[in-house]
């Protein structure tokens, strides 16, 4: 059952200034979020744009001062899920149950940290960090965005992305240890051949 | 490790992980008390002191590098446009 979300009554001007005031100094953000889910400069644009439009739509759902950013992310997580995902692409198939097995068990500390050093990581100063982060599956890119990249907090993710807040802190810690592995391949080819500190 | 009570410890009993402190720590999650445990904890724990300095380069390194697309020129413009026309209608 869906969660009734209680209306609010704006003028023409009030709806304008909500726009202009706190809808629009995050489209930057909202434009590396969409670039960083389709990877294309034209789909993040009509992502951005949806996005933009079902807010003015909707904005009587939107309470005036309140979390902003965090509403435009969900609207676009949600229209690039239920739109271009669609549409585009298949669907994630990342097992979580097997992720949260994976996290609760004793392993977890021991083994997937790779020996990658941060004098190797300074030293990385093309593409590497970028494409270390496409590499990953949609919904581990998107927690490493979402956390990393635009500094939502737990709270703020669960509720962007519908899950529990138990899920986001499983899913970063994999989707950080996929990245390091990702990282520490790429060290290892800029002639790190011994990564140990 | 500190002589006072972990603050980590959730309320069913269990014990986090280095981990799972750490990742509280850098994702700005950790309590006033976490912090302060965290920080006496790493001066004996080799591996979280390591993993410290590694995960927050990383944090910083993503946050520097991978955010600076800027938005196509005319795109607020054209959602402009398009609220108007659709208001018009």
């Amino acid at each position: 059952m869906e969660e009734e979300i209680p209306k609010n009554s704006y003028t023409n001007q009030e709806k304008n200034d909500i726009f202009n005031n706190e809808f629009l100094p995050h489209i930057t953000s909202m434009y590396n979020f969409g670039y960083r889910l389709t990877f294309d400069q034209d789909d993040a644009k009509d992502l951005v744009q949806d996005t933009y439009l079902k807010a003015y739509r909707f904005i009587e759902s939107f309470q005036k001062g309140t979390n902003a950013k965090a509403w435009l992310f969900r609207i676009l997580k949600n229209s690039f899920i239920n739109d271009y995902r669609k549409k585009s692409k298949e669907p994630s198939k990342v097992d979580y149950q097997e992720v949260e097995s994976y996290y609760n068990s004793e392993d977890v500390d021991r083994q997937i940290t790779p020996d990658l050093r941060v004098d190797s990581l300074k030293d990385m100063i093309g593409d590497e960090i970028s494409n270390a982060l496409n590499s990953l599956d949609v919904d581990f890119r998107t927690v490493i965005i979402l956390c990393d990249l635009e500094g939502f907090k737990y709270e703020e993710m669960a509720k962007i992305l519908d899950i529990p807040i138990g899920t986001v802190r499983s899913r970063l810690h994999r989707a950080r240890n996929l990245l390091k592995e990702k990282l520490s391949q790429y060290a290892k080819s800029m002639g790190y051949k011994n990564t140990e500190s | 490790m500190t002589n006072s009570v972990n603050p980590f410890i959730l309320a069913d009993g269990k014990k986090p992980s280095c981990m799972e402190m750490l990742q509280l720590i850098l994702d700005g999650e950790a309590t006033a008390g976490q912090q302060e445990y965290f920080r006496t904890h790493m001066d004996k724990c080799a591996p979280c002191f390591k993993s410290y300095n590694l995960d927050n380069t990383i944090k910083e390194l993503l946050k520097t590098r991978c955010c600076g697309d800027s938005v196509p020129a005319g795109l607020i413009e054209q959602i402009r446009n398009q609220i108007s026309q659709n208001q018009a209608s």
